[in-house]
């Protein structure tokens, strides 16, 4: 094999992995998303937002008290689904129970949440770009491989590789807790037919906390393990909801598994359109992908079966 | 009682007489990115725009007004900036524009100033075709973009001479043209150019595009970008052992005090074109980085001298105007000659451009965790570092 071919062979495969590495986090801020889409029947269009609290939070942890973003997860889950139950409790309940004109009042009730949020980021934490400077930010883990005579030499960004490994981890957790726990079949049962599951004595009301609150603690703790490769400013949320709104409708509304596919697929689509198209429409991919797949997959890349 | 009463009454109307004579005011519009993705720009602009106004007023301010900047959140649109500015000269009816952050902003408020016949100064837009309509009433203090790269560029000529470039740029108005006159002296000069690539800012993962330059082995890698993206292309350029002559920023991003602590061991001897630094010999530059630091807590950049600068401008066509008229202001802005802390302003002419200050641009280099200027060399606080040691072999 000529020394090029191993070059091009590299390259591809590196971008492979960039692309799988950031799919795992793009899967954990859609599968908040598709959560909420599944049970609620709305797109949570605070997503972002939510998702900048987190990284605010890791941030005060981590120059504060000097916690480790991987630790602040102890934190940043409880507090965002904390937050993401009381905004469903106080705020989003009693706007649904309301006959409105509009009959997706709650969607735009989301956007006023969102920008309320980062407005508020902006008054306490003023406009400044701030990071999480951890000493291992850049570290990286090589990998050489020998293929057909020539080395080649791949690597691995060591916190890209932990957010990927963790975002697998809560994924297959959520899927545990949704199939083999009470308050997770609850919530199934609250999917497929709200007022069937309201008959059969569950809460639905209180399965609705619960929810918003798991998709914002799984958004959040995707802010989180995002702190130590990324930068957080209060407008940060807004280009991540549009993602999370990708990544629900290709994986299917309210798909669980789909979500998790459509966060691959996104990373993926970016990295590779990025090298062999062109960087400047990285974005565009997304778009294009999800244009494509409302056309021809309507129903999205796993069907439309709920939670 | 009812003397007292009528005695009360009487100070106060005297003392409430002159008060409210002395406090006349002129006001000039001033949008700016207060909210959103600029919003840092926006706010160390402000922060100038009032430290200036403060200056000028403790002074005895314009012809006994109070100089009063009106500044209006556009959060970064362009469609906002637009309405602000229709808002300032039909409602507010102000006879003086100045200020917005981006190069989209600037370009669209503009044509709004030039359709109403009102004087607008262009602080930090930096897009060449800003100047290159013929517009009579827009005016431009900072240099334009195609000519940020002038200091870099006689850094090539004397000292670099590279044979192949990578260049990187954020996919704006400002990316497109600084990077634009970057090739076009590539392709006059024979370097060759390996990538030529546009990117959407705010990406989070740069790895896939740098794992290219990097198979590409280019002597320089140049890069123009906004906000953070210059420290996350410097730390992942790192991570990939990416190993050229020399990192060059055009600008803005690079130029920022985030930038050092961002990308943080990853900035060292990065460089960038700036068009200033607290190191120029320009008088007061010194004294307004030092004054601002300890007001706000925290490091102006070049956007916030030009900002500083804008002001000293505004009070100086002011002052000059013979009436507070759109026409009056605009004969005396077009008739600027003075010297800021930002440097020499005088609005001329020439190639495409109209009412264009122009100046040098410098080059600067991260040593040790601070900025230096690097270029020119009777401008230099410190001796370039060329070829820069490879990643491995630092420390």
């Amino acid at each position: 094999m000529t020394p090029q071919l191993a070059g091009q062979i590299e390259l591809f495969l590196q971008v492979v992995i960039a692309g799988i590495l950031l799919g795992g986090l793009y899967s954990l801020i859609g599968l908040g998303m598709s959560l909420i889409m599944g049970v609620m029947r709305i797109i949570n269009l605070a997503h972002g937002e939510l998702m900048m609290v987190a990284m605010y939070i890791t941030y005060l942890a981590f120059s504060l008290v000097h916690v480790d973003p991987y630790v602040s997860l102890f934190i940043v889950l409880p507090a965002l689904f904390l937050i993401g139950a009381g905004l469903q409790k106080y705020l989003i309940t009693p706007v649904m129970d309301v006959e409105s004109v509009l009959p997706q009042n709650q969607v735009l009730l989301t956007v006023g949440i969102g920008i309320v949020l980062s407005n508020l980021a902006q008054l306490i934490f003023s406009a400044d770009y701030m990071s999480v400077p951890v000493s291992y930010a850049s570290k990286t883990i090589y990998w050489d491989v020998n293929v057909g005579g020539q080395t080649i030499s791949l690597s691995f960004n060591f916190p890209f590789l932990v957010a990927f490994a963790i975002a697998i981890g809560l994924g297959a957790a959520l899927f545990l807790f949704l199939g083999k726990t009470d308050i997770g079949r609850m919530i199934r049962a609250t999917a497929q037919d709200k007022r069937a599951a309201a008959i059969m004595g569950i809460n639905t009301k209180r399965i609705t906390y619960i929810t918003f609150g798991l998709g914002a603690a799984l958004v959040g703790a995707a802010g989180t393990l995002l702190a130590p490769v990324y930068y957080i400013y209060p407008a940060i949320g807004g280009p991540f909801t549009s993602k999370a709104f990708i990544i629900t409708v290709l994986g299917g509304m309210g798909n669980i598994a789909g979500a998790v596919l459509g966060g691959l697929v996104l990373g993926l689509g970016e990295s590779l359109g990025s090298v062999y198209i062109s960087l400047g429409y990285k974005d565009a991919f997304g778009f294009v992908i999800f244009v494509l797949v409302l056309i021809f997959l309507p129903k999205g890349l796993l069907g439309k079966s709920s939670v | 009682m009812r003397k007292t009463f009528v005695a009360a009454v009487a100070a106060l109307a005297m003392t409430a007489g002159p008060a409210g004579a002395q406090e006349k005011v002129v006001k000039i519009g001033v949008p700016l990115p207060l909210t959103g993705a600029e919003a840092k720009f926006g706010e160390m602009e402000k922060q100038a725009y009032e430290m200036a106004a403060e200056e000028i007023n403790a002074k005895g301010g314009v012809k006994g007004h109070k100089l009063s900047f009106d500044i209006q959140d556009s959060g970064g649109k362009a469609e906002t900036a637009t309405a602000i500015v229709e808002k300032f000269v039909s409602i507010n009816k102000y006879p003086f524009v100045v200020g917005e952050y981006s190069s989209q902003c600037s370009y669209s408020v503009a044509a709004v100033a030039e359709k109403y016949k009102v004087p607008y100064l262009v602080v930090t837009g930096a897009a060449d075709k800003i100047t290159q309509q013929g517009w009579k009433y827009v005016f431009r203090l900072n240099p334009p973009s195609s000519l940020y790269n002038m200091g870099v560029f006689s850094f090539f000529e004397t000292v670099a001479k590279p044979k192949s470039i990578a260049i990187l740029y954020e996919n704006t108005d400002f990316g497109n043209s600084t990077s634009k006159a970057m090739k076009e002296y590539c392709k006059a000069k024979g370097i060759n150019i390996v990538l030529d690539e546009g990117y959407q800012a705010g990406a989070v993962d740069f790895k896939p595009i740098l794992q290219k330059v990097k198979s590409l082995r280019p002597d320089i890698v140049y890069m123009v970008s906004y906000l953070m993206d210059a420290s996350l292309l410097m730390r992942q350029s790192k991570e990939l052992d990416i190993n050229p002559q020399a990192f060059i920023g055009g600008g803005a991003g690079h130029t920022l005090p985030e930038f050092l602590q961002n990308a943080a061991e990853a900035s060292e001897y990065c460089m960038s074109a700036t068009l200033w630094t607290p190191q120029v010999k320009y008088p007061g530059a010194k004294e307004f980085f030092d004054k601002f630091k300890a007001k706000f807590g925290k490091e102006p950049d070049y956007h916030g001298v030009e900002a500083y600068a804008a002001a000293y401008v505004t009070a100086d066509t002011l002052k000059r105007a013979k009436e507070w008229t759109a026409e009056a202001i605009r004969t005396a802005l077009a008739a600027t000659n003075m010297m800021t802390a930002f440097g020499p302003i005088k609005f001329i002419a020439w190639d495409q451009f109209t009412n264009q200050n122009r100046m040098e641009t410098l080059v600067l280099q991260v040593q040790k965790k601070k900025y230096e200027t690097i270029w020119p060399k009777d401008a230099a606080s410190a001796k370039y570092v060329y070829p820069v040691p490879r990643w491995r072999d630092r420390k």
